[in-house]
């Protein structure tokens, strides 16, 4: 078991698609996974399961991966924590979670902002280019920066599960460049199919850091490191000054005036 | 059972459930003198830039592994949100701590008695009037010496 404990998530998952339905139970969700490079150990100790779930876990995928072995019972590990009953963030991974309300609500208008240019004559270059602009200032300057400039450094950079997170960010960044070469040569479907595929990849992208990413980074972060994290990210804050956040937060305020109204004729 | 959760007599001398080694010499990990919160100073070298812990009193009492697990690598204020007069000065200090000394981080650490959490008040009001922003944790112990919860606050 301890060699497919090292192999990569999609490589198992592919020899043996019962071990992603397992997973699937336990929230774990790698099936569709773009990468899938995680390797197993990584993947279920990220989750911190309770010690008895990770053991039965354990067992059924090594049941499913090997039908004919002779398994032994789940050996259950009682001197490890286990998952606190709701997630608790340090304050400076606190501020990106909320940062990620602002993005999550200009994802929650991109099917009607898309239903809008789809239904006009003419595609409103103006709109899609404020969007990008929230997008690259706020959402990947001010927030995704935070995070590989800051907040990766403190753990092992080189681990899949932050690969996955920087590999998130880039193929964002394409999805964005040809929203605006869509947006240039007033290509509708172009616009449409890279908002939606932005759309689709933060909103997994924010949940798995949310939920999974952010609570097992502040579980490896000592006080210090919290203090200095802290420290470091409202420096970057200060760097932009306070008028940056405030008027990306009317920006959305006014998109999400604009497009209650469209939907409400 | 009724009066002050804070003063009641209990007696758990009979504790039979010792989980743990006391093999070996436990060094202390204080790195200052004072310690009270009236007699410490902000200015001290031993709190610029440092990551504080401002302890009740009982707490290292009560929490068997107080140096190793919580004083290790910090400094320390200690104070009895209950007994202590002039309780003011301690919002001030800690105020100081933050803006003058620029402490990294602040760990107050209360027993689970409800007059403790007059302690976890002082941090946040410290904390609160100061300028310059830190993380705040707070930690409680039980009172046979476990930790009840630890969350930033």
């Amino acid at each position: 078991m301890e060699n497919v404990l090292n192999k990569e998530i999609k490589e198992i998952i592919d020899a043996c698609p019962e071990v992603g339905r397992i997973l699937d139970e336990y929230g774990i969700g790698c099936v569709p996974c773009s990468v899938g490079s995680c390797l197993l150990k990584d993947v279920v100790g990220i989750h911190n399961l309770d010690p008895e779930q990770e053991a039965t876990l354990m067992y059924r995928i090594e049941k499913a991966i090997y039908p004919g072995r002779n398994v032994p019972k789940p050996v259950v590990d009682k001197t490890k924590k286990s998952a606190p009953k709701k997630i608790s963030y340090s304050p400076p991974v606190k501020k990106l979670v909320e940062e990620h309300v602002l993005i999550k609500r200009l994802l929650a208008l991109i099917p009607t902002i898309v239903e809008y240019i789809e239904g006009s004559i003419k595609v409103d270059k103006d709109l899609i280019l404020k969007c990008v602009d929230f997008i690259r200032t706020y959402a990947d300057k001010y927030h995704h920066m935070k995070e590989e400039d800051i907040l990766f450094k403190y753990v092992d950079e080189k681990a899949e599960v932050i690969q996955v997170m920087y590999k998130d960010h880039d193929t964002g960044r394409a999805h964005i460049r040809q929203v605006v070469e869509g947006a240039e040569k007033g290509n509708k479907a172009q616009i449409k199919e890279h908002l939606f595929g932005y759309r689709d990849l933060l909103t997994q992208h924010i949940k798995k850091e949310d939920e999974i990413l952010y609570p097992w980074i502040d579980r490896q972060l000592s006080t210090t490191q919290v203090g200095e994290i802290f420290r470091k990210c409202n420096e970057a804050d200060a760097s932009v000054g306070d008028e940056l956040p405030r008027k990306y937060e009317r920006f959305i305020v006014e998109l999400e005036e604009k497009f209650l109204q469209e939907v409400a004729k | 059972m009724s009066g002050c959760p804070g003063s009641k007599t209990i007696d758990f001398s009979e504790k039979t459930n010792q989980e743990g080694s006391e093999t070996g010499k436990r060094p202390s990990q204080l790195r200052q003198w004072p310690i009270q919160m009236h007699l410490v100073s902000p200015q001290a070298p031993y709190f610029q830039g440092k990551d504080v812990l401002l302890a009740a009193d009982c707490s290292a009492f009560a929490l068997g592994d107080f140096h190793k697990d919580y004083l290790k690598g910090k400094s320390i204020g200690i104070a009895c949100p209950k007994l202590d007069s002039d309780q003011e000065v301690y919002i001030e200090k800690i105020k100081s701590l933050i803006d003058n000394a620029k402490i990294n981080t602040l760990t107050v650490m209360i027993m689970q008695v409800p007059c403790c959490f007059g302690l976890a008040q002082i941090a946040k009001e410290g904390a609160e009037k100061a300028s310059r922003k830190i993380p705040v944790k707070q930690v409680v112990v039980g009172l046979e010496g476990n930790i009840l919860s630890e969350e930033w606050i």
